[in-house]
């Protein structure tokens, strides 16, 4: 759990640690990996893992549209947005 | 009439003799909360809602026992238009435009919900102390946790303010703290209440529960609160049981699992008396205890805290300042806006599960972390399923001791994380579980754990209420043993 | 030094259901912006997808006619990145075990046929639309599209040139759009591809790094962005330089590719099982139904114009080659038993317009509709077929109705005998001499009759009855 790698994860996890926590959390983090290390040496061959405790399949719905035209609801909880979209930042490609 | 500490069946009684009205029941209700703000047990209130609701329904024909009774709603639960927080700051100003389908069923059944309760942010934790709202008291002691995630769930019940409270239950979040605040809450088998309008922590864990201060009580809760729905498709389309009905069943020849690998020599001697005081009781109600083994129980934590990290670092990208919630004030960039919308709005605990979970899932690590703890709890719940062959239901304390005070469990989150330790095993499995008071420690509650087959709640809840009509733990308030 | 191309193509197809791949909310096309998002494509705390079943009867359709392996259990996988018409900050698609497995198509180039092998089709859903350039300083997000169901087909390596990419680009199209999963219409965005293109020295194993050029939708950029890639590649190397493993976009207006400015190449996308979904099933009775309703695919269509309708291969070919080009054929077939009138107008005239226009007959303002009472109208002698002609410009340019324009323009041709034989008369009467002639043997004269009839009929009479009429007059 070297800086580098911490600084990754939290990139992708859209995260910045500032000074105050980055120390500690770094540390935390790497207290728990040596935590859950301890699933290392479990021998768990041909054993199929466990996605979902329900051991059924999916229903699903037929293709029917039943959502109403809720824009004006949605857009009022929007942080940033006008009579139309959400807005965000520019965005350049 | 007082109607602090009253249960369920308590107060049913009272409306249907007419003793007294919903409104009024309602409005001491928020009195009660009102004298016992230092709880901080809610984080928002809906009186003008509830005294309306509470007028309105006295002519409706009561459809069930819950009908004109106040409710706690734990703040994890979209409630249409009434803020929903998840005790995070990144959801502080949250107005869901719908409501969950647990909050739907319970009041169509004509509950009063009363308010939102105070929890760990987004479910992590054990204390309720990494809430955005600040922590809240165990009405046991003055500095006590009331455990976690559903803490203000749990304090509103022990302090008799609210006959009952929703709590959600992911690694023990609902029989955690009834353990530590000396109530009775159940976590059903996963699948039996729907998690729709449920904000999501860990999806393959999570399951809504009652909260309330009996086990009749929690069964009268359960029988609203379930139902298949088609909204939510892990939700069970098996029937749902009544599960009030047979529960004075007589539990002679019951035969009840002891865990070989719960090492009881590593707790407090206080705690082990209190858990052998019960198992004799049991004995002397019928029951018979047997040995069974689950070897691969030590793994449950770790492979918890690979799973439910995992699951919430993707469950919780959708908080991105973009469609809802909290945002940062004037990102210069898009990249900026994420980044510090998020790291405003999370919390540290939040943060680290997050960072947990990206570790665990990212490339090169998915095999031995995530895909390697998933396989290691099939053989968990192939544990438990060789276990239920041979007992009926499983028993154990359902904490390592009675409520620590706050700030004490402070810089290790490993030492927060063993609390868990006899509460994760069920979550990671699917099953039945439930905790009530059976005993004190030092002047405060502690509770006992019983684990039930698949589906199988309606067992649990007869091997609770038995206890419960036998012994007055469940009895004891923080000003006192009410008289039952 | 010799060069081999290596192109691979990920094709986003938009399936055609009425509603969302885990949503009730609407996939139409064009709608206000975010009127047509339901709380699940909102992506809201507390929400869960359910898995729309007629997407996998649509996916399997094409599995089935590909050849390809049919996974009747298959599975969702959530796929992690930060982007703002991403609601959830995941796309729940299908990694580990996806509805479709191995399967192939044929294509042809010049002449030459060719089997591209498909690795995969999965499903997956689509992301919302990121307007970048209405707002000063901001991009608008509209989330009406997110969560629209996607099939992703992913061909293997095994196309070498850009004049294949197009092709297999077209086959599957013509597929998609048979078996009616997808409206193939490339304007709209309903089939979108990503090319991945790579080069190594003629004969050499190892494949070359490959760049990644993205959302391509049209057949014309595909060939050029291929081949303005290709030559990137080649210049890069051939100075002694690499190529960067990274994505890249086609700038259509530069006639260039460039490097996408984001940090998509450190992306992780970190995929794992999506707890919410359960395993989806198809049984065996939905397999068979589904293999035994399959629409008629293009080489049945063409082999059954020859067989049942006369045509020859040349015309089947053409006619088959278009879904909507069939439906007319069929729909014209319908109102006349000339088939072969069906066929000419089809093969000559409409084609030579949709040449003229550089279009696609999707594109075009005719409709089957129209079309088949056109070809009623001459069989049924209103018009003559040059009058057609002019009708069908008029339809080509306006869109108006058939009928309408017959009437408002007055070309219903003149049938009636009596007012033709007076007009016939007429001319005899005023042309002795050409009738002397016509009569000791000058045959061709009678065109010169004919034309004098139209004439003074503005061309709307009955040419079949001007023939007869004359002939009667003249004997």
């Amino acid at each position: 759990m070297d800086k580098k790698t911490v600084a990754n994860i939290a990139y992708l996890s859209r995260l910045k640690l500032n000074s105050d926590n980055e120390e500690k959390i770094t540390s935390d983090l790497e207290n728990i990996i040596k935590f859950v290390d301890q699933l290392d040496d479990v021998n768990v061959e041909n054993i199929a893992p466990l996605t979902s405790p329900l051991e059924k399949t999916a229903k699903t719905r037929s293709d029917e549209v039943t959502a109403k035209n809720r824009k004006d609801v949605f857009l009022e909880r929007a942080p940033k947005s006008n009579e139309d979209y959400f807005l965000v930042p520019r965005v350049v490609e | 009439m007082s109607i602090q500490y009253k249960t369920i069946a308590e107060l049913r009684s009272m409306l249907d003799s007419k003793a007294i009205s919903s409104k009024e029941i309602v409005e001491e209700t928020y009195k009660l909360i009102d004298e016992n703000n230092d709880l901080n047990a809610f984080i928002t209130l809906n009186k003008e809602a509830a005294i309306a609701k509470s007028i309105e329904i006295e002519n409706n024909p009561v459809k069930s026992a819950l009908h004109g009774i106040p409710i706690a709603q734990k703040d994890l639960f979209c409630t249409k238009n009434l803020r929903t927080t998840c005790g995070s700051n990144i959801l502080s100003n949250f107005i869901p435009p719908y409501s969950a389908t647990v909050i739907e069923n319970l009041e169509n059944a004509g509950c009063i919900s009363v308010g939102k309760t105070n929890m760990d942010e987004f479910a992590m934790g054990s204390s309720n102390e990494t809430s955005f709202f600040g922590g809240v008291r165990n009405p046991w002691g003055q500095n006590l946790v009331p455990g976690g995630s559903s803490g203000g769930s749990a304090s509103a019940v022990a302090a008799g303010l609210v006959p009952a409270a929703t709590g959600t239950d992911t690694g023990g979040s609902i029989r955690q703290p009834a353990s530590l605040c000396g109530i009775t809450g159940l976590k059903p088998t996963y699948g039996r209440i729907s998690r729709w309008g449920m904000i999501a922590f860990a999806s393959s864990l999570d399951q809504a529960g009652p909260m309330a201060r009996t086990a009749e009580d929690c069964a009268i809760m359960l029988n609203e609160m379930c139902s298949h729905d088609a909204k939510d498709t892990t939700s069970l389309s098996e029937d749902v049981p009544n599960f009030t009905k047979d529960l004075d069943s007589s539990i002679e020849g019951l035969k009840i699992g002891i865990v070989k690998e719960f090492d009881m020599s590593k707790l407090d001697t206080d705690v082990v008396s209190v858990f052998e005081e019960s198992k004799k009781h049991y004995e002397s109600l019928g029951a018979e205890f047997i040995e069974v083994s689950l070897p691969n129980i030590s793994l449950s934590v770790p492979a918890y805290y690979v799973v439910a990290p995992a699951e919430c670092s993707s469950n919780l990208s959708r908080f991105d300042g973009v469609k809802f919630g909290h945002r940062s004030k004037d990102p210069i960039n898009l990249e900026e806006l994420y980044i510090k919308t998020r790291s405003e709005g999370f919390g540290d605990e939040v943060k680290r599960r997050i960072l947990i979970g990206s570790y665990v899932l990212s490339a090169g690590f998915y095999d031995a972390y995530y895909k390697k703890a998933q396989q290691v709890r099939r053989l968990i719940k192939n544990d438990f399923d060789s276990a239920f062959k041979k007992v009926d239901v499983i028993m154990s304390p359902t904490t390592r001791g009675a409520a620590f005070e706050t700030g004490s469990k402070g810089s290790d989150p490993i030492q927060m994380y063993l609390e868990d330790l006899f509460t994760i095993p069920a979550n990671l499995a699917g099953l039945p579980a439930m905790s009530l008071p059976n005993g004190m420690v030092n002047n405060k509650p502690i509770g006992l754990q019983l684990i039930g087959n698949f589906l199988d709640e309606k067992k649990i809840l007869q091997v609770a209420h038995s206890f419960q009509k036998s012994t007055d733990w469940h009895l004891k308030t923080p000003k006192g043993t009410k008289l039952s | 030094m010799s060069w081999e191309t290596v192109i691979g193509l990920e094709i986003h197809a938009q399936l055609s259901t009425k509603s969302k791949l885990f949503s009730g909310g609407s996939t139409g096309f064009g709608a206000e912006p975010n009127t047509h998002v339901d709380l699940i494509d909102m992506g809201l705390p507390g929400v869960l997808p359910v898995a729309n079943k007629e997407a996998f009867l649509k996916a399997i359709r094409f599995g089935l006619a590909t050849n390809a392996v049919i996974n009747q259990t298959s599975t969702f996988d959530r796929k992690n990145y930060f982007y703002p018409d991403l609601p959830k900050g995941y796309q729940i698609t299908q990694m580990a075990l996806p509805i479709v497995g191995e399967g192939s198509i044929k294509i042809e180039v010049d002449g030459v046929e060719k089997i591209i092998n498909i690795t995969r089709a999965h499903l997956e859903e689509d992301a919302g639309k990121s307007i970048h350039d209405l707002f000063e300083g901001e991009t608008g997000v509209d989330l009406n599209r997110a969560g629209t169901p996607l099939l992703e087909i992913v061909s293997e390596p095994e196309i070498s040139n850009a004049k294949e990419a197009v092709a297999y680009f077209k086959a599957i199209r013509q597929l998609v759009t048979f078996l009616d999963i997808c409206d193939g219409n490339m304007a709209q965005g309903s089939m979108r591809c990503d090319v991945n293109v790579s080069i190594k020295k003629e004969g050499e194993e190892k494949l070359g790094t490959r760049a990644e050029i993205k959302n391509i939708n049209s057949f014309k950029f595909i060939e050029r962005a291929i081949n303005h890639e290709v030559e990137r590649q080649i210049r890069i190397i051939e100075s002694g330089g690499s190529v960067v493993q990274e994505t890249r976009l086609y700038d259509s207006v530069k006639n260039e590719t460039r490097s996408m400015r984001s940090k998509e190449e450190a992306n992780d996308y970190r995929y794992f099982p999506c707890p919410d979904l359960l395993p989806v099933v198809i049984t065996d009775e939905e397999l068979n139904n589904i293999r035994s309703n399959l629409p008629e695919l293009p080489e049945q269509k063409e082999k059954r114009y020859v067989t049942d309708n006369s045509l020859d291969i040349a015309e089947a070919k053409i006619i088959a080659s278009s879904k909507t080009m069939a439906n007319m054929f069929e729909e014209a077939c319908l109102k006349t038993d000339d088939s072969k009138l069906v066929a000419n107008w089809l093969v000559g005239d409409v084609s030579a317009l949709l040449n003229k226009d550089g279009i696609d007959i999707d594109e075009s303002k005719l409709t089957p509709n129209n079309f088949a009472k056109m070809v009623e109208r001459i069989s049924d002698d209103t018009i003559s077929g040059k009058i057609a002609k002019s009708v069908l410009e008029e339809v080509w340019d306006s869109g108006n109705d058939v009928d309408e324009i017959i009437q408002n323009k007055g070309l219903v041709q003149i049938q009636d005998e009596s007012l033709l034989e007076e007009i016939g008369q007429k001319i005899i009467d005023a042309n002795p001499k050409q009738v002397e002639a016509f009569k000791n043997g000058k045959d061709r004269l009678f065109g010169f009759f004919v034309g004098q009839v139209m004439k003074e009929t503005q061309g709307k009479a009955s040419p079949k009855s001007v023939n007869e009429i004359l002939r009667k007059l003249l004997s």
